[in-house]
């Protein structure tokens, strides 16, 4: 069993709303980590996502720290680095959906609405991670990856941004100030900046992208 | 396989509308993580031990195991937690049904 701390509390950028990330890799089932707790793997998952050069795996690969070890080695750094990150237009696809699935609900529910804009926070900070990975020299798994992408940084107002960070903690760690209709309104005008905000970035992003440009 | 993880987030949000058609109180369910849950009880002083609190427990719990299905790649028990989800939501529809006419 291998355990590693990754994600904010590695990165030393920690805040108010950031949380300890944890990776449990183990033999099969393991029935005394809690799913919330943990992100949990195998070790054949762990070296096929390695081999995909999935963003995980390079996120893991350059950021995650250990903690524990059974056998006292470091799994993840006996893995090397992961193969290049092939799959960039397509999770920029994947995100750019579930964006627009949060943004449909938005038009047509209210009674999903902290969710649908903690969705639209989490398509934006995914698909600018996946973004950045795949397209820039160096990659960024921050809360805040859209707003450090240089050229490419999102620009919608900060109140907006804000509004979308708070649901999304609403939705996952159930702390702050519930989001008013107004502030969920203002957001939703802002929607359409985000959608042209993703579509230019995938104009940036071959369909065939077979290598990525990391720098480590 | 890539938009598995939409069709959580699709499941998730079919279940939060669902709760959500009902008004428990000053706050609507934001999410399906036990913090979330935990809250919505708290706030909207709901007994814990209701039954659409556990039903919604239930399905909480079952997609976070299709979201860590990784550690046991099996496909097949895959399927039969998506069912399980339905079958859950389902019953919270019923559940919420109840409740309207009782």
């Amino acid at each position: 069993m291998h355990i590693y701390a990754f994600g904010s509390v590695c990165r030393g950028d920690v805040s108010f709303g950031s949380d300890v990330d944890l990776l449990a890799i183990v033999h099969g089932h393991d029935s005394r980590f809690n799913t919330e707790d943990y992100s949990i793997y195998s070790y054949e998952r762990v070296k096929e996502i390695w081999s995909e050069g999935n963003p995980f795996a390079w996120h893991l690969s350059l950021e995650a720290k250990l903690l524990y070890a059974s056998d006292r080695l470091d799994f993840l750094e006996s893995l090397g680095r992961p193969m290049h990150y092939r799959e960039c237009r397509q999770d920029c696809e994947r995100f750019f959906a579930l964006f627009q699935e949060a943004r449909e609900s938005l038009k047509l529910h209210t009674r999903s609405m902290v969710f649908d804009l903690s969705m639209v926070f989490l398509a934006i900070r995914n698909f600018a991670t996946c973004f950045s990975l795949g397209k820039l020299p160096g990659p960024d798994f921050s809360r805040n990856s859209a707003l450090h992408l240089g050229a490419y940084n999102l620009s919608i107002s900060t109140e907006t941004y804000d509004v979308l960070e708070r649901a999304r903690l609403l939705s996952t760690r159930a702390v702050g100030p519930p989001v008013t209709d107004y502030e969920a309104a203002s957001a939703f005008a802002q929607l359409p900046r985000i959608e042209e905000w993703m579509i230019n970035l995938l104009k940036e992003v071959p369909k065939l992208c077979t290598t990525n440009s990391i720098t480590v | 396989m890539h938009y598995e993880f939409n069709n959580r987030i699709a499941a998730q949000r079919t279940i939060l509308r669902l709760v959500n058609r009902k008004s428990f109180g000053t706050e609507q369910l934001f999410g399906l993580s036990s913090k979330a849950i935990d809250r919505w009880v708290s706030v909207n002083h709901i007994e814990p031990s209701a039954r659409i609190v556990n039903l919604v427990r239930q399905a909480s719990s079952k997609l976070f195991f299709l979201a860590n299905k990784s550690q046991q790649q099996i496909s097949e028990e895959y399927s039969i937690v998506q069912a399980e989800i339905a079958a859950t939501r389902d019953e919270i529809e019923r559940e919420l049904q109840a409740l309207s006419s009782s």
